[in-house]
């Protein structure tokens, strides 16, 4: 039986209960909409002691599913005011996963606003919250560091630790703020980076959050021989795909700025063009170069499981580790919306951002609205520096850059920002790749690729081919990504095994078959999908409860307004098509029983 | 008609110099030489392709003209 985890930061008091009924079926992402949905005002503070802030791995968490160690972290958000699930790989949800823990809910908020905690997890099923004021105001990868040291001298550290932190922008409880996880190897250098969870993280409180699983064994299956069997199934079709098995080892998610920028939509200087001429210095091929060249790791896992292994470390050039490979999203974010060619520099502003703990892409989207507004020069990557280190102090300035890519325009009189729900616009311009803009506008998360990533059918040629310059289809096809990648977030899987799953049916059946052979339960390609659906209609009721309307579900204005160079196209998707979207919402809530 | 050729990821190896990398090459074809024969020519690998002509998605049976630019990826994605 999967326990909740409850940690009341107003008394310190941890308390366990076992996972309800109801949500037996729910793991990551289904879990933690569902307890925001049910225990959250959705009026309430996201700063404030009503918030809570729920982590959870997903159904399978703790196993050997292959890619099935993704972390789920929910709360409602103090960047778009509604429902959040950011989701992060790295150690840490198989540890909870392989201890039993369907969900820690961290709720309250301590009456002294300057005390700092650390919440301790510890193999036998102990758990603690003690006080670590030497740990205020470092940053993430020091925070590690020191909290190791810690654990070191009194005998607790091994391998076999996770760490969840935030930086200094979460203690100062800024909106950009993200929760760092510890990968294999220790660094905190994977993020449940949207949304501004560092800042509930901080509000809490918490600077820490330690998992020791020393010791720890996976869980058992309902049907050991049948989870095996569709484990084989899964792996197989996950190492034969070739986006899966080629691509992302070799080159990582990175890989994907020459195609974006081939097909023009690969937004620049601030959304203002789909082409950046300086894209192959930030490209995942010169990325690769570069790594290679100096010595450093270019394939690895972010968490144990994972059989696509799109990570890499990037390295100085005496080869000393930097940072993570830059994501296309951060290369693209800190690069080509600013301006800025330089792999190198890429790497710089995304370990600063890995420092301070904040969000690469709001962090780019951020930097990109105010470079448009002539404070500092699109392409100046020292300014760009500068201007992230006074995020780090919490200066004046500082805490408006903090507050994301909105609060910066509003205060600096910028035209065009690019948000969705206050949120700022990930790595594909809408105007060339309408798919994508259907998932922004009408995601309950805010502007979000993952939420539905249609670049798949868009541009890629995974899934089926939808054209990406057109309107037609882009709404049924961005609605049938929503829900089943709720479906994977729900299940821990990692979204990449979606390119697989959308070309190869044994890969979905394995899903359900694994899920089936875990958990003893009945599941199929229907029960996958509603599972999907019931994790958006919390969401989505959450948000209606929160103020939210179609009014909501729009790009701004001027994706509709101004074409974008080379294809000089805007967004054409109808209102109409946008409402559409969420059509299933109705029936799924009445199944449920919530409105 | 000259046409420009560019290869990403690993089919970069198959541009004919032998020297890799992304860079356009400047071919010279005969008129109504179509993708496919330039993806012949080349010698690439007989995979799933993703293709694009002045930006724009197309298929391996389209005509070349005078002055296009095309780029061929293996299938790729990340996010």
């Amino acid at each position: 039986m999967r326990e909740i985890l409850r940690v009341d930061m107003s008394t310190l008091q941890v308390t366990r209960e076992p996972l309800p009924e109801k949500w037996a079926r729910y793991g990551g992402r289904a879990l933690t909409s569902a307890i925001v949905y049910s225990e959250v005002p959705a009026g309430a503070d996201p700063l404030g002691p009503e918030n809570k802030l729920v982590i959870a791995p997903g159904l399978l968490g703790g196993t050997s599913a292959p890619n099935g160690g993704r972390l789920s972290v929910g709360a409602k958000s103090p960047l778009t005011g509604g429902i959040k699930e950011a989701n992060s790989g790295g150690t840490a949800a198989h540890a909870l996963g392989k201890m039993g823990i369907a969900a820690i809910i961290i709720e309250g908020a301590p009456a002294d606003k300057t005390a700092l905690y650390a919440l301790r997890l510890f193999p036998d099923g102990t758990v603690d919250v003690v006080r670590r004021h030497d740990l205020a105001g470092l940053g993430a990868y020091e925070t590690v560091a020191v909290a190791k040291g810690i654990e070191a001298s009194e005998h607790r550290m091994s391998d076999k630790s996770s760490f969840l932190v935030i930086g200094p922008s979460g203690e100062m409880k800024m909106k950009s703020a993200g929760i760092a996880v510890t990968d294999p190897l220790g660094h905190p250098n994977r993020y449940a980076g949207r949304g501004g969870l560092g800042a509930v993280m901080g509000s809490k409180g918490l600077k820490l959050i330690a998992i020791f699983e020393e010791g720890l064994k996976p869980k058992q299956h309902a049907d050991k021989d049948a989870f095996i069997a569709a484990v084989r199934k899964f792996s197989g079709a996950l190492t034969t795909h070739a986006v899966t098995s080629q691509a992302l080892p070799t080159f990582g998610t990175n890989v994907l700025a020459n195609i974006i920028n081939e097909a023009g939509g690969y937004p620049t200087r601030n959304f203002s063009s789909g082409q950046f001429e300086g894209v192959d210095g930030i490209s995942g091929e010169t990325m690769r170069e570069i790594t290679v060249e100096r010595g450093g790791n270019v394939k690895h896992g972010c968490h144990t499981g994972c059989v696509i292994q799109c990570s890499r470390y990037y390295v100085d050039e005496d080869g000393h580790y930097m940072t993570k490979g830059p994501e296309y999203e951060s290369a693209w974010s800190l690069g080509a919306n600013c301006g800025i060619d330089d792999m190198d520099m890429v790497a710089k502003l995304d370990r600063k951002c890995g420092e301070i703990g904040i969000d690469t892409i709001e962090a780019g989207v951020m930097l990109g609205v105010y470079m448009a507004s002539g404070e500092i020069a699109f392409g100046d990557g020292e300014a760009a520096l500068k201007a992230l280190d006074e995020i780090g102090r919490g200066t004046e300035l500082g805490k408006v850059l903090g507050d994301g890519a909105e609060a910066t325009g509003v205060k600096f009189g910028v035209k065009n920002i690019p948000v969705v729900k206050h949120q700022g616009l990930p790595a594909y311009d809408p105007r060339p790749i309408q798919g994508i803009g259907v998932t922004y506008a009408t995601s309950t998360m805010g502007a979000d690729h993952t939420a539905g990533y249609t670049i798949t059918s868009n541009v890629l040629a995974v899934g089926g081919t939808v054209d990406p310059l057109k309107p037609e289809g882009q709404a049924a096809l961005s609605q049938g990504l929503q829900i089943a990648t709720a479906m994977l977030d729900a299940m821990g899987l990692c979204i990449f095994v979606a390119f697989a799953v959308l070309d190869m049916p044994e890969a979905l059946e394995a899903i359900h078959e694994m899920a089936a052979a875990h958990t003893g339960d009945d599941w199929d390609v229907d029960a996958l999908m509603q599972l999907g659906k019931e994790t958006l209609a919390y969401e989505r009721i959450f948000n209606e409860h929160a103020g939210f309307t179609a009014a909501d579900d729009r790009l701004p204005a001027f994706f509709l307004e101004e074409k974008l160079p080379p294809h000089d196209v805007v967004f054409t998707v109808t209102d109409e098509e946008l409402d559409s979207v969420y059509s299933f919402v109705p029936e799924v809530a009445e199944q449920l029983g919530i409105e | 008609m000259r046409v420009d050729v560019v290869l990403f990821a690993h089919f970069s190896g198959f541009q004919p110099d032998g020297k890799g990398g992304r860079h356009a090459r400047a071919f010279e074809f005969e008129e109504g030489t179509t993708i496919a024969d330039v993806i012949a020519m080349l010698g690439l690998p007989d995979e799933p392709r993703v293709i694009f002509v002045n930006s724009t998605h197309a298929p391996e049976e389209q005509e070349l003209r005078d002055g296009d630019r095309l780029a061929i990826f293996p299938p790729v994605a990340g996010g």
